[in-house]
């Protein structure tokens, strides 16, 4: 595959505070590679770079092979376009948000009316080209952020964080959607995530940026392959435990992570590790829980957050459980802060870090 | 998507300037010629003015436009050049007008007399006084705390007469006005009338403005002294020098004197008031003095109001030499 | 001495109606010439005002401070100051004298301009600061130029605009000091509400200037109520 977007040696400095230190990086003609690190280490001031609103201070950019680092970087702001991470929307309709891009080109206007009807088909909000932007639902809003880059049919499309803060209905058309885009239109992706998961369903490739510097290119596979805790709290996993385990001798093991708390797990290994598991696969009721779920443990709750479609509770068992319920489940149960709860699941939930 | 930016902003500028010309152009008056007068306050508020303007612009193309100031300011106008011609009444102030080179012809167009009027209960008693007595009178009152006195304070004609007269009586002006009692109004004729009604205290007005308000009903202030030779109030008009000032309406300015000073002028100044109020405000001049119809107040006024026997010594006029014997 | 100060306030405020509804020429009169003269300084204001505004609030310059400063210190001048200082350059003695703009309604309109540009401009250039900063940034990688973006900048910032047109007409009509000096407040000329009410009353006009103070009140009003309609239909 042809390099898109060449990076070489791309530093940026403001007063006392290194945002990247001599950073390479060659972003491929339709792959979609996902930026991984924690906050603050320069995920977005990269992508600011890639999309031309920002000059690094030292190093050279291509673009399809010429130099876009001197001067203004207009040819790569008119090929690339930026989602943001915080929704940023023009205090008109929609129709007038996506057609922002399309008039700076000079489309006619039949060109305009029919690219906008496109694009809101392709996210899924028909007929909302009258609404005001700014007073759509956070998810919505995202995806009219999204349309609007859509529309202009750029060579690379950069996402910050796109899928932040949205509630998971609109996480998965988003991700759906650029998935799509991807296959069907061969737009190159540069996302930035905190979300392994994300990364890994839709990333060909990753790049992991620590404090700055690349530390690693590789498939999302041999990223989070990586042994550290670091690599934990940045994928921002949940339900992170380090402790020593010990073979049962029978593929399974049993990690002691301290406070009482054992957690058998489906692997083979003997001493330091760190394991997490998903806050899905973590079954919650209000009854003790009888299955074939090796681990199962009694706790509190502690905190309530309610998300929308769904509930996210923090559960004192021992150590600090984050689980997720349905609002349905969450309401039938009846659960308030220090009900008594059972927590289950199953060895083959346990991940190792 | 820049370009079609920019001819909105282009049509937009150009339909700002054409509206703010167009407005302009409407509201600028005719093009008529334009008579700028900056007059004496007393002349203005009793409405003389408006009716000496009404006669005058039937019959002459310009467009009068008076600024009602008080003499100081009137003079002061007339320096910079900003008023074409201007109606005061202060003698003094007038010669220095004419001798600083930018007053010429100057021609003495009406007269009445001031008055110290007061509340009707007359708390000082100066009814039927002298004028010099009953500002002594009017001073002991005050300090004894059952008077109060307002001055115009604003270098107005009728300030200049009550300066004078102050001088005369035998006081310190400086050291007086300071005194509690002595209230500034710093404003016109009619102003200082209100605020004296208001105060129930004593003031020198002219009559014409006195009569004016007492009869619409906005004060209720006795005449308690007047006449006297030392109560005489003397209009002139005096135009603006063209050679000093080349932008002066120095023709229309003439134009208009002659006008003030003609039969039909004399004549509105002689009439003004009598249906409204009974008597006129004001009286002509130009006839008692060529023909000395009274020969007291003639007397009087050429004492008063002449400079070297004459109104306006020749050298401070220019052409017009049909104006003056 | 007076007649109960009720009565009269009553007296005078129905006379004042009635000199309204009967559509008496003097009073349509000031009206217009009032309303005329204070557009005309509001649009000059804008026209002048907005370039400087979104160079403030758009451009980092050194001195920035400095100008948005002045500007803000000028918001609160005194009229009769600043009608002093214009009497003093349009009069004949002046330096723009030969112009012949001293007593005209002309003079009206750029004294009043130059009064309230200070508000037109620190109005705008705060609706400016405050739109969201990533704004223009969003712009410029949906593919606009310096201008570009800048344009959608102030695009965003219409709403602080028309806050500021308003508040600069209010301030114009209902000024006194300005029009008073350099328009001499000349019958069937120069004469707008403010002067009218404030010198009429003295010649005992009451009824005249209370239904001039009405009719200022109105023209405040219904601007401000119009506008405040106009922006909610839009949201």
């Amino acid at each position: 595959m042809k390099t898109i977007l060449e990076l070489e040696n791309i530093s940026k400095f403001y007063e006392n505070i290194t945002a990247l230190d001599l950073v390479n990086l060659n972003v491929l003609e339709g792959e979609v590679l996902s930026l991984l690190g924690p906050n603050g280490s320069g995920k977005t001031t990269l992508l600011r770079i890639m999309a031309g609103i920002e000059k690094p201070t030292s190093g050279k950019m291509r673009f399809k092979g010429v130099r876009v680092d001197e001067g203004d970087a207009c040819q790569v702001r008119l090929r690339t376009t930026m989602v943001f991470q915080k929704t940023a929307l023009f205090n008109t309709s929609v129709y007038k948000n996506i057609a922002y891009g399309l008039q700076l080109r000079e489309c006619s206007k039949r060109e305009t009316d029919e690219k906008v009807k496109e694009v809101l088909k392709t996210v899924r909000l028909e007929g909302y080209e009258k609404r005001q932007a700014k007073k759509l639902s956070g998810g919505e809003q995202q995806r009219v952020a999204l349309a609007r880059a859509l529309a202009i049919d750029t060579d690379v499309l950069l996402l910050d964080e796109p899928t932040a803060n949205i509630d998971p209905k609109n996480v998965s058309i988003i991700e759906e959607v650029l998935s799509w885009v991807n296959k069907e239109k061969k737009t190159t992706m540069v996302i930035a995530t905190h979300n392994m998961f994300q990364a890994e369903a839709l990333a060909n490739r990753a790049a992991l940026l620590i404090e700055g510097r690349i530390v690693k290119v590789g498939s999302p596979q041999e990223i989070f392959a990586l042994p550290s805790k670091l690599l934990a709290s940045y994928a921002k996993l949940e339900n992170v435990f380090s402790g020593i385990s010990k073979s049962t001798g029978e593929g399974t093991s049993i990690v002691d992570v301290g406070d009482g708390l054992q957690i058998e797990a489906a692997f083979d290994i003997t001493g330091n590790t760190t394991v997490f598991v998903r806050p899905e696969d973590i079954i919650l009721s209000t009854n003790p829980i009888v299955s074939s779920a090796r681990n199962v443990f009694e706790g509190q709750i502690a905190e309530i957050s309610d998300l929308g479609a769904i509930v996210k509770l923090r559960v004192k068992a021992g150590r600090d459980f984050t689980v997720q319920i349905t609002k349905r489940s969450f309401n039938d149960m009846q659960l308030n802060i220090d009900s008594k709860v059972f927590l289950a699941f199953k060895a083959s939930s346990v991940q190792m870090v | 998507m820049k370009k079609t930016f920019f001819i909105w902003v282009s049509m937009l500028v150009l339909a700002v300037i054409a509206s703010v010309a167009g407005t302009t152009y409407f509201l600028r008056s005719s093009m008529k010629e334009r008579l700028i007068i900056s007059t004496t306050t007393s002349l203005y508020e009793t409405d003389l003015l408006k009716a000496v303007e009404t006669e005058f612009e039937a019959k002459y193309p310009i467009d009068l436009n008076f600024i009602s100031v008080g003499t100081g300011i009137a003079i002061e106008h007339a320096q910079r050049g900003d008023a074409d011609l201007i109606l005061v009444h202060s003698p003094t102030d007038e010669l220095g007008f004419l001798t600083g080179g930018t007053g010429i012809n100057r021609k003495i167009i009406a007269y009445n007399f001031f008055a110290i009027v007061g509340p009707e209960t007359d708390p000082a008693k100066i009814q039927g006084m002298t004028t010099l007595q009953a500002l002594s009178r009017i001073v002991e009152s005050s300090r004894n705390g059952t008077a109060k006195w307002v001055s115009r304070g604003d270098n107005s004609g009728t300030h200049a007469k009550e300066k004078s007269l102050w001088k005369d009586a035998g006081f310190n002006l400086t050291t007086l006005s300071k005194e509690s009692w002595y209230i500034n109004s710093g404003s016109g004729m009619g102003e200082t009338l209100k605020k004296t009604d208001y105060f129930s205290a004593y003031t020198l007005a002219d009559m014409g403005t006195y009569l004016k308000y007492q009869k619409d009903g906005l004060i209720s202030l006795k005449v308690l002294v007047e006449q006297g030779k030392d109560l005489l109030n003397v209009y002139s008009a005096i135009a603006v020098n063209q050679t000093l000032h080349p932008n002066v309406n120095f023709g229309g300015a003439m134009t208009f004197i002659k006008f003030l000073i003609s039969d039909k002028g004399q004549q509105i100044i002689e009439h003004y008031g009598e249906d409204q109020y009974g008597q006129s405000l004001f009286y002509p001049a130009v006839h008692l003095l060529k023909e000395n119809t009274d020969p007291t107040i003639a007397q009087w006024i050429r004492e008063y109001a002449f400079f070297n026997g004459t109104e306006c010594p020749p050298e401070y006029r220019k052409g017009y030499a049909e104006l003056y014997d | 001495m007076h007649p109960a100060l009720g009565n009269e306030i009553i007296d005078g405020f129905l006379k004042a109606l009635q000199l309204i509804f009967s559509g008496d020429p003097t009073v349509v009169e000031i009206s217009v010439r009032s309303i005329l003269i204070s557009s005309s300084a509001t649009m000059l204001s804008v026209l002048w005002g907005l370039p400087v505004a979104a160079i403030l609030g758009l451009k980092r310059f050194r001195g920035r401070f400095v100008a948005k400063g002045f500007f803000h210190a000028m918001l609160g001048i005194p009229t009769v100051a600043l009608g002093l200082v214009l009497y003093l350059f349009f009069s004949n003695a002046g330096p723009i004298g030969f112009l012949h703009w001293l007593y005209s309604p002309t003079a009206m309109i750029i004294g009043q301009a130059i009064l309230i540009t200070p508000i037109t401009v620190s109005f705008i250039t705060s609706a400016i600061e405050s739109v969201d900063p990533e704004i223009k940034d969003l712009a410029k990688t949906l593919g606009a130029s310096e201008t570009e973006a800048s344009i959608a900048v102030l695009k965003e910032s219409m709403s602080g605009v028309v806050l500021a047109i308003t508040a600069s007409f209010n301030r114009a009509i209902a000024e006194l000091g300005v029009v008073l000096m350099v328009g001499g407040n000349i019958a069937g000329l120069t004469s707008v509400l403010t002067t009218t009410i404030a010198l009429e009353t003295n010649k005992g006009n009451i009824e005249l200037s209370i239904a001039l103070a009405i009719i200022l009140l109105l023209i405040v009003s219904a601007l401000s109520i119009s506008i405040n309609l106009i922006q909610r239909r839009r949201t």
